[in-house]
């Protein structure tokens, strides 16, 4: 196998590792991958290949590794014995520059329960009259419709009707949470 | 000229005479109309009881209690009352809809005059709708009115998620809110950082927008 395609078939090796462990896809299978990437292999070094990766890959993702840190770590795969050649070692660096921020997101997304605020949709309306009255006076309404629901199941929607004193009172708290956010970022 | 007609030429006899629909509508209401017929001989501390049952309807109360203690000391049948429970309540619903500014005084006694309600009546019916308890049942009016839920409470909480089984270090904060709504109902959702901001972003752009509509006065409809 000659240097680029070696290259080429790892850097398609270690995407579909990240479809099918981190991404959801049900569609990329082991068997897949060994099929388009490395059709020549010996099914047990394919094996071996394969799962070596996906070691070194948990790894890097489970400590969320900054550059310094996986620059470290891969030095230290190369060294080791039946470790990872420094092609690989390029292959793989560059491979997490690209991934570590969608993984590391959708990891966070896969550990988290609750419903959670996925939209949100406003309409400013003015009440002019009523059965029961002819001037309702006429103030403004603010609609919200929030969409909230987990990732699987279906998503609720949430109607609310906010006066101005109301739209207010919801700023404050919010600009509270915020405060407590920007505190949080400022101490780590 | 015989064609020339006024209002004041031919004082308030007949609807005939009378150009100005009345408040009610071109069309009186059913209910209205078989009211007056049942007036004719009623007692005036009877009538009274019954608008102060009426009264209490149009400000939300439950009024079956007061109903049932009229309708036994009185001679009148059930239906009779019916009749005139379901009048009054239309004649008074409908005239405070509008502001006062646009049913005057005495505009109103002048309509109820038209469908020949009995003098002392109009009078107890005019110091209900221009009375001291108008705001009462303004504000009474004003709830009634249909409205999507609003929001009673909001509670929230933020929560750093420092490992999971997938991230030994996640360290990734997020907020958790509660939201109380007016119907009793509760909603708990987790907000995401970037999530968190949109909301906030959006809240403030409606308060805006509400303040700009304010600015443009065209919220000062009047007729």
């Amino acid at each position: 196998m000659a240097d680029t395609e070696k290259i080429k078939s790892l850097s398609g090796l270690l995407k579909g590792i990240a479809q099918s462990k981190y991404y959801g896809n049900t569609e990329i299978n082991e068997e897949l991958l060994k099929r388009e990437l490395y059709p020549d292999l010996p099914l047990d070094e394919f094996r071996a290949l394969h799962d070596k990766m996906q070691g070194i890959i948990k790894s890097i993702v489970s400590a969320d590794m900054d550059a310094n840190q996986i620059e470290a770590f891969l030095t230290a795969q190369t060294k080791k014995q039946g470790g990872i050649t420094a092609e690989q070692s390029t292959v793989i660096a560059k491979f997490w520059k690209n991934h570590k921020k969608k993984i590391r997101e959708s990891m966070i997304n896969h550990t988290r329960w609750e419903n959670t605020l996925k939209g949100l949709k406003w309409r400013i309306d003015v009440k002019s009259n009523s059965r029961y009255s002819d001037q309702v006076n006429n103030s403004a309404a603010a609609v919200v419709e929030m969409e909230i629901g987990t990732n699987d199941k279906q998503t609720e929607f949430l109607c609310l009707e906010f006066n101005e004193t109301k739209m207010n009172e919801m700023l404050k708290k919010l600009s509270e949470v915020e405060e407590s956010l920007a505190a949080l970022t400022k101490i780590s | 000229m015989a064609s020339v007609r006024s209002v004041h030429a031919y004082p308030s006899t007949s609807a005939i005479n009378n150009d100005r629909i009345s408040y009610l509508g071109a069309k009186i209401p059913p209910e209205v109309e078989v009211m007056v017929k049942h007036l004719k001989d009623l007692d005036k501390d009877m009538f009274r009881k019954i608008l102060k049952a009426v009264v209490g309807a149009l400000e939300g109360k439950d009024c079956r209690e007061a109903v049932k203690v009229i309708e036994q000391n009185s001679l009148l049948s059930e239906e009779q009352l019916s009749f005139i429970i379901a009048g009054a309540h239309t004649l008074l619903r409908v005239a405070l809809r509008l502001p006062v500014s646009a049913l005057k005084q005495e505009v109103f006694k002048e309509d109820l005059k038209e469908l020949r309600i009995p003098d002392d009546f109009i009078a107890d019916f005019s110091n209900i709708v221009y009375g001291n308890r108008r705001p009462i049942l303004e504000d009474a009016a004003l709830k009634q009115g249909i409205r999507l839920p609003t929001m009673e409470d909001l509670r929230w909480r933020v929560d750093v998620a420092i490992s999971t089984s997938s991230l030994s270090r996640a360290l990734q904060p997020s907020i958790l809110m509660q939201m109380k709504l007016s119907d009793g109902e509760s909603h708990r959702f987790e907000v995401p950082v970037a999530k968190f901001q949109e909301l906030r972003y959006n809240v403030a752009l409606i308060l805006k927008e509400m303040n700009d509509l304010e600015k443009r006065n065209i919220l000062k409809i009047q007729d």
